[in-house]
């Protein structure tokens, strides 16, 4: 098993660690819940330095071949995502951020599931040359609405990124601005022993450690997929409602998305919240009724602290997209009712 | 006594699936370990036996949710459901903060006292769970 290189400075603040796609990561430091809301109240950072990074370098229409957005028209030193990487039948080969560094130069953040089949899908579908960064580089995130209370204003649009820069007084590779929990935030990218100074130093401003259970309900309020769960190879961006793609430009898997758009999907994605109270969380597979008859299926769900009640997400057949209205999720043979809603789950100011 | 980062109380019967048994007379307490909880991590659901019910030793009774998994709660021996611990329902997190005392699930009245030889010691449980 691949293990954080911040392992050790991590342990010694308390995480708890656990396996999530074949790393040993921060699962916890306190409890999730709190980590949750310091998120949504203050601020707090995570270790995501499982995640695959790659650099590629090469043709730039050989990118736009692969990734599902529009990279040429973007200026140098922009994010672009996030977005994908399609099969030949539109189906998630992976959803990625990418990060232009030039025209013949660009940043990719694959999922940490997905690193090695992303390499290998790249190489078989482009000539360009693949550096895997993953293991040079740790990644950080700062995450919550009073970020800029802890931290200096870092001087970045929402989209731009710097390299080579100073980030509390230490040199990273890479800083840029994310939001991905719905909240302000900066990303930060550094060698292994910067990495581990910059825990220290976030910890000594006070700032919240948080694990990967927070990261993933967290998500879930903001109604973003993970991929093994709410997608793979098997759905399409339409199905997903992943608007990750443009049709202005040709990609692997264009030709598929033009069809399901034009034609429609068997079956779409939506979320989904409990009534308060209720305790159960459905698991991925958990079938969703109405009227007694199977209109759908559960691909994730968690317990939201903000909203305090289970909510998740899952696919509902076209014909039966009933967003607003209730229907029944069974777990254990115990039916529950469960509204369907659009997402974000959660609206942050 | 510690056993790692988990506590084992001598004072509880346990089982080879995590809970542990406060025996009071016929009366019998039932909870899952420190062990058990760290495990599962955060608590966030228990669903409850009915009062009145009757089980049998190693019979699925209860589940705990989990943000990582539901896990069944088996009766650690056979007889009869006489309280539930109530709380539970809208604060499940008291099993994490107090795995061996608020968190506790269930109490039996024992249909048959010679059970309590199969469940494990103290001692036995820390073996169970050392290294791991």
């Amino acid at each position: 098993m691949l293990s954080t290189p911040l392992y050790d400075v991590e342990e010694k603040v308390g995480a708890s660690f656990g396996e999530f796609a074949g790393w040993r990561m921060p699962m916890e430091y306190s409890s999730y819940q709190k980590e949750h809301m310091a998120v949504r109240q203050e601020v707090a950072f995570f270790d995501l330095s499982h995640m695959g990074r790659l650099r590629l370098k090469g043709k730039i229409s050989e990118v736009e071949t692969l990734v599902a957005k529009t990279v040429s028209r973007k200026e140098n030193n922009v994010m672009i995502g996030p977005t994908a990487f399609l099969n030949d039948r539109g189906g998630f080969v992976d959803d990625v951020m990418v990060y232009k560094l030039s025209d013949d130069e660009f940043l990719v953040v694959t999922n940490a599931v997905n690193r090695e089949k992303d390499i290998q899908w790249i190489r078989k579908n482009s000539s360009l040359e693949v550096e895997d960064l993953t293991f040079k580089y740790v990644m950080l995130a700062i995450q919550g609405r009073k970020v800029w209370n802890y931290l200096a204003r870092v001087d970045l649009e929402p989209l731009h990124f710097k390299l080579n820069a100073e980030f509390m007084g230490e040199k990273v590779f890479l800083l840029s601005r994310s939001g991905w929990t719905g909240e302000e935030g900066v990303e930060v990218w550094a060698d292994v022993e910067t990495g581990k100074r910059l825990v220290e130093k976030l910890i000594s401003i006070g700032m919240t450690p948080a694990g990967l259970i927070t990261r993933d309900s967290l998500r879930q309020e903001m109604g973003f997929v993970l991929y093994g769960e709410d997608i793979d190879e098997s759905v399409n961006p339409v199905e997903a409602r992943y608007w990750v793609f443009s049709l202005e430009k040709d990609f692997i898997g264009k030709a598929k998305v033009e069809e399901y758009l034009a034609n429609g999907v068997e079956k779409l994605r939506v979320g989904f919240k409990m009534n308060k109270g209720e305790r159960s969380l459905p698991r991925n597979g958990n079938k969703l009724k109405l009227l007694d008859k199977e209109v759908g299926y559960v691909t994730s769900s968690t317990y939201s602290p903000y909203l305090s009640r289970v909510i998740g997400m899952g696919y509902v057949n076209s014909r039966n997209f009933v967003l607003g209205y209730s229907v029944h999720v069974e777990v254990r043979g115990k039916k529950y009712s469960v509204k369907l809603t659009d997402f974000p789950l959660v609206k942050v100011q | 006594m510690k056993v790692g980062k988990y506590e084992v109380l001598e004072d509880r019967y346990y089982t080879e699936s995590d809970e542990w048994v406060k025996i009071e007379g016929e009366i019998v307490t039932v909870g899952i370990t420190d062990y058990a909880q760290k495990k599962l991590r955060d608590i966030v659901g228990v669903e409850l036996p009915q009062v009145g019910r009757e089980v049998k030793m190693g019979e699925s009774i209860a589940v705990v949710e989990s943000v990582k998994a539901a896990a069944d709660i088996y009766s650690p021996l056979s007889g009869t459901v006489v309280e539930v611990n109530e709380d539970l329902i809208s604060e499940p997190e008291l099993i994490n903060r107090d795995p061996y005392g608020a968190g506790w699930i269930f109490k039996l009245k024992v249909a048959n006292k010679a059970e309590v030889e199969k469940l494990l010691t103290a001692e036995k449980y820390s073996e169970k769970i050392r290294g791991d």
